[in-house]
């Protein structure tokens, strides 16, 4: 669920239901580091409700486009990474044989 | 893409890898992608566990619930729970979720004949589907078979019976701990130790071996040809300052320096036997990339919903 402006779309507040601090931290951490956002935060509106609200503001682009963009980010980090993970397992393997 | 994103790329290099237990260290990230797979292992990874219990019989000293949620706690081997479908978006059943692809029964006969108390443990559980049994954690380092019955469920005197049938289904931790995977995960920052050896040159023998001693695990030790203090396992260190403490209290502030590599984490994992440790990551992951999908690929709408009429328009402008 998305709150934004009809005329700039470039700072948008959305509201995941169903999330918490897991994904909403990883994604914050991506967010940081592109340089096109000014400003990224989350905050969890009551802690017995599965619902996490996220604030971005962008230097232009549409805040959707650079949420979508760094959860492209993250998922290929976590590819990377299990890919990582699954060589090292097999190197550990041959090792050990 | 963008411009310059200052993404790097994590490495990940094992240090132990046994089936229920993995030690392994993930570089080049940032403490909210360890947590993330942290929590993700924890809570999100899905295994099967006995959900419902039919019982026949129990003329046992335990009552029904209280064996319910007995079973429901004993892991079961859930190589299959991935590829799984939660009962409740399961089209083949009648909504009943019982039917073969959702979930997985199992059924018990114990009566207990002789004088002797019978043990009814996991091992007498039988399965429908021989992929999905109770763990079996057997130690073959030297104990006798006989002893290693099983997790014991109830004990039985001569003429107690319990009969039941139980359905095991697929569920995720953050529901109900027995869905949980993972009986430990936990993460480190990876320690850097510097000793100052100008300063520590200036003290005698056991001024060097009070220090060496104050430390409550095993960091530091005398090497006992050139009687340095030497560093023996960073690893063993837990953030205690006792040793910055004991440095500024002999007078001697800066003689050792530890610092928290900030990228840097060791994980130590240790799973209840239902998955296997280096799967339980790589499902994790798994399940990690399944949520930013869903994040990804969701459907927003921008018009107010009725709880939130009053943001939307604050948003707005109004």
């Amino acid at each position: 669920m998305e709150h934004g402006s009809f005329t700039d779309n470039s700072a948008a507040t959305f509201s995941l239901t169903d999330e918490d601090h897991t994904i909403a931290n990883a994604v914050r951490f991506t967010l940081n580091q592109d340089p096109r956002v000014t400003f990224y935060g989350y905050s969890i509106p009551h802690p017995s409700e599965a619902r996490v609200n996220i604030r971005v503001q962008t230097t232009g682009d549409p805040a959707r486009e650079v949420l979508k963009d760094a959860c492209q980010n993250l998922m290929l980090m976590c590819r990377h990474v299990r890919c990582t993970f699954d060589k090292a397992v097999e190197d550990l393997k041959q090792a050990m044989l | 893409m963008e411009g310059a994103s200052y993404q790097r790329f994590p490495r990940v290099k094992i240090r132990e890898l046994k089936d229920d237990y993995a030690k392994f260290e993930l570089h080049d990230t940032d403490a909210s992608m360890a947590n993330a797979l942290r929590r993700v292992m924890i809570a999100e990874v899905p295994t099967i566990a006995i959900d419902l219990v039919e019982i026949e019989v129990n003329s046992s000293v335990l009552n029904d619930e209280f064996i319910a949620h007995r079973l429901g706690l004993i892991p079961l081997t859930s190589q299959r729970a991935m590829s799984m479908r939660f009962s409740r978006d399961c089209d083949a059943c009648d909504g009943d979720g019982q039917c073969e692809f959702c979930s997985v029964e199992f059924h018990l006969r114990a009566k207990c004949i002789s004088d002797q108390t019978l043990d009814v443990t996991s091992k007498d559980l039988y399965s429908s589907d021989h992929t999905v049994v109770p763990v079996d954690f057997t130690d073959y380092a030297g104990y006798e078979s006989s002893e290693q019955r099983g997790i014991i469920i109830v004990k039985l005197r001569r003429g107690q019976e319990l009969r039941l049938r139980a359905i095991a289904r697929k569920g995720i931790g953050k529901d109900h701990a027995k869905w949980s995977p993972a009986a430990t995960v936990t993460f480190m920052y990876e320690p850097e130790i510097h000793i100052n050896e100008d300063m520590m040159d200036t003290l005698t023998l056991e001024e060097k071996q009070s220090f060496v001693d104050s430390s409550p695990t095993r960091v530091f030790d005398i090497d006992p040809n050139t009687q340095q203090v030497v560093v023996v396992d960073p690893e063993a260190y837990t953030y205690d300052d006792e040793v910055l403490k004991k440095a500024e209290a002999m007078g001697k502030p800066g003689l050792v320096e530890i610092y928290a590599k900030e990228d840097s984490f060791i994980f130590t994992i240790e799973s209840t036997g239902a998955v296997k440790a280096s799967q339980l990551v790589l499902n994790a992951i798994e399940i990690l990339k399944q949520k930013l999908d869903a994040v990804r690929l969701s459907e927003d709408t921008v018009e107010a919903d009725d709880q939130f009429g009053e943001l939307g328009a604050h948003m707005r402008g109004g």
